[in-house]
């Protein structure tokens, strides 16, 4: 013993804190794998490269949606300098100008609040802790029944085809995944607060969805308050400009 | 010599030691929602993303041909009205702005519900893939909410009548499929509300007519 001590004493110091550092590493892996059942990590070896596909398919989408707004940006400069009949051009620049606004297509700034809607903070197995669709889509309707003009939900504008939808416990907006905590954002008038919180189906909705189940619903009143542009897909595949209406130009 | 391996035994250890770290914050931090799905949750939302991603792609693909057209007319000195007509076109009617037709669908309901039904029912249509949408005469753009209990709905102030209707230009298959499939936004309507009753037709055209609400903003500035 005293000669096992004697040769530990022996070693050079940095290689006693080596050795005590790596034990401790192999200690906290072993204590890790153990904590965890077997079929916990039958599904995290499963989920792991199913994150990754996520994550990288989310990369892919940023990525998209940046180009797409490039481009649009690139479209509207060379409108512009079209050389046609200047009275023509600039009557259908007006057109368009206004189409892209009122669809959406374009950032706008203005008066307005900005919710945060988040899960309860100690969810239970029940679903009801933790925030839906239904409760988005609930807010921003409340939204434009107080008189929004714009909304979005974290970075996807809300047009007119946005669909909200669950996906187990995941939430889409325009196909895209929403990363919780959830941000509504909107803009409307000075006192689209004051007409929300004062609308019956709004209290109703905070009474009986909200305050039961513990879900957190935060907001801050700004002067300005920034909705992104709709970045995704405008094609039409089905639908066309009906004939029989009056042509405008 | 002694001095210069254990430089290096403490750089590997430092380093794997670091990789570690980084790699267990950045799977946290990157996306805390979707290390808490399932691996079936994490597989539909990979299919819808993914799915996605090809409308964008395709919507990129449009942009640039836009762009090569524009910018070749420019080059020769040419007008290229007609692409401009066409875009104004598209982007109108996309934004509700001018009627539509095309094929679609035709949903009667009858019946007591309420306006948090209706704007399910409106949602799952979207979520079909409906590219234009009114509910009676009304055109649904964003900011149109049919609201109110049941027996008295209204939509852009206006009372919606007992039975009406609501019409979607789209595929009239996927349409009518995802509403009317078991367990479904229809089967769920009908388990909540008592004596509601939703019938979906396809229908070979269906009109749908521009927005009467003002689109264009008057408290927020857009930056064009």
């Amino acid at each position: 013993m005293t000669a096992v001590l004697a040769r530990i004493r022996a070693l050079p110091s940095w290689q006693v804190t080596l050795t005590g550092a790596l034990f401790v590493l192999g200690f906290l892996i072993a204590a890790q794998l153990a904590a965890e059942g077997p079929r916990i990590r039958y599904t995290s070896q499963e989920r792991a490269p199913l994150i990754e596909t996520a994550l990288g398919l989310q990369e892919q989408q940023d990525a998209l949606q940046t180009r797409i707004l490039e481009l649009r940006a690139q479209i509207v400069e060379l409108e512009g300098e079209e050389p046609g009949s200047e009275a023509l051009v600039r009557q259908i620049n007006a057109a368009l100008e206004h189409a892209r606004i009122a669809g959406g297509l374009v950032q706008l700034t203005g008066p307005g609040i900005i919710f945060r809607l988040e899960d309860a903070d100690n969810p239970g197995p029940e679903r009801d802790s933790l925030v839906t669709a239904r409760d988005i889509r609930t807010l921003v309707q409340e939204l434009w029944l107080a008189g929004a003009e714009a909304a979005s939900i974290n970075s996807e504008r809300v047009t007119t085809g946005t669909a909200v939808l669950d996906i187990g416990n995941a939430i889409l907006a325009n196909s895209a995944y929403l990363a919780p905590p959830y941000e509504v954002r909107a803009i409307g008038p000075d006192d689209l607060y004051e007409r929300l919180t004062t609308s019956a189906s709004f209290i109703e909705f905070v009474r009986s969805r909200i305050e039961p189940y513990g879900l957190r619903l935060s907001f801050s009143e700004l002067d300005a308050v920034t909705v992104p542009a709709y970045a995704g897909t405008i094609r039409s595949r089905y639908g066309r400009p009906d004939p029989s209406a009056e042509p405008v130009r | 010599m002694i001095r210069s391996r254990r430089r290096w035994a403490i750089t590997l250890v430092a380093a794997i030691l670091g990789v570690l770290v980084v790699a267990q914050l950045r799977s946290q931090a990157a996306n805390p929602g979707l290390s808490n799905l399932s691996a079936q949750e994490l597989t539909l939302v990979i299919a819808n993303v993914n799915t996605r991603n090809e409308s964008l792609r395709a919507e990129v693909a449009d942009l640039e041909r836009t762009v090569a057209s524009l910018t070749d007319a420019h080059d020769r000195g040419e007008s290229a009205l007609d692409e401009l007509r066409s875009d104004l076109a598209a982007l109108e009617a996309w934004a509700g702005l001018t009627p539509v037709v095309g094929p679609g669908v035709s949903i009667r309901v009858t019946g007591e519900i309420g306006g948090e039904g209706v704007e399910d029912l409106l949602n799952e249509l979207r979520n079909a893939g409906a590219e234009a949408v009114a509910v009676e005469a009304v055109r649904v753009v964003a900011g149109t909410v049919v609201y109110g209990l049941p027996g008295g709905l209204s939509v852009e102030n206006t009372a919606l009548p007992d039975g009406f209707e609501i019409r979607a230009i789209g595929s009239s298959q996927i349409l009518t499929g995802t509403l009317t499939r078991a367990g479904g936004v229809i089967a769920q309507l009908g388990a909540t509300y008592e004596g509601l009753t939703i019938s979906v037709t396809p229908l070979d055209v269906v009109s749908i007519p521009a927005t009467e609400r003002n689109l264009v903003p008057g408290h927020g500035t857009p930056s064009l």
